[in-house]
């Protein structure tokens, strides 16, 4: 599941190295919403905050 | 600045950013200093823009290409953000060891504002973007390089979270690389 966004921007980036630009951005932009996604996941850890 | 200068600054610029993430793997490898979850998103977040990067190598520059480079800078720069925001509070600890006194999320910060200012340094240009003649010979090599070595990290870092986290969410602190932990030997 981590690894999602590093496969999806290297299709992206296989796909541009192919002169395919739309295709490649499609990937770059799928690949940047399940970063986000996966950081919405990591981003509510509880802080150790001693008050 | 002509196209051939942009794309020679746009190749350094790719070496850099993959200077940095070979420089993750080093310590990761070399170190045995595994990457949490965010520190994984924030590499995520250097290939997000290295791709804007990439596309001004390969279709020449473009103004789009420098928005998909701040726009994978922004994000890369929130994760990190969010990562130094957790431990910023004296007593409440800190991910790794400091390289020259600050974390590596702290030099991911400063690395993904640094991107920031400079493509909007190179937007500020407009000569590159009125002529669209090919690549130069002699400009071939560094832009072939850094685009080779930055597709190598791509697959690297498929492969080393795969390791670390298998098919799902990574633990918190990872400890050991979970595919190797659940083979059995």
């Amino acid at each position: 599941m981590m690894s999602l966004p590093f496969v999806l921007f290297a299709c992206a980036l296989g796909a541009a190295w192919l002169r395919q630009r739309g295709v490649a951005m499609g990937f770059w932009l799928v690949g940047l919403v399940t970063m986000l996604v996966l950081f919405r996941v990591h981003v509510t850890e509880v802080l150790s905050i001693q008050l | 600045m002509s196209a051939d200068l942009s794309r020679l600054l746009n190749a350094i610029g790719l070496l850099g950013i993959g200077t940095v993430l070979a420089l993750a793997l080093v310590d990761q490898i070399w170190f045995g200093e595994l990457p949490c979850p965010l520190c994984i998103l924030q590499r995520a977040g250097f290939f997000a823009a290295g791709f804007g990067i990439a596309l001004n190598l390969i279709f020449g520059p473009k103004p789009s290409h420098y928005g998909v480079a701040i726009i994978g800078a922004v994000a890369g720069g929130a994760i990190s953000m969010r990562q130094i925001l957790l431990h910023i509070v004296p007593g409440t600890g800190s991910y790794g060891d400091a390289v020259f006194g600050l974390h590596l999320y702290t030099w991911a910060f400063i690395a993904f504002g640094l991107m920031i200012v400079g493509c909007a340094i190179m937007l500020l240009d407009d000569r590159q973007f009125s002529r669209a003649e090919p690549m130069s010979m002699r400009l071939k090599v560094l832009p072939l390089t850094a685009l080779l070595v930055f597709l190598a990290l791509a697959l690297g870092n498929i492969a080393s979270t795969v390791a670390i986290c298998g098919a799902g969410l990574c633990p918190e602190s990872p400890s050991s690389y979970m595919l190797f932990d659940n083979m059995p030997l």
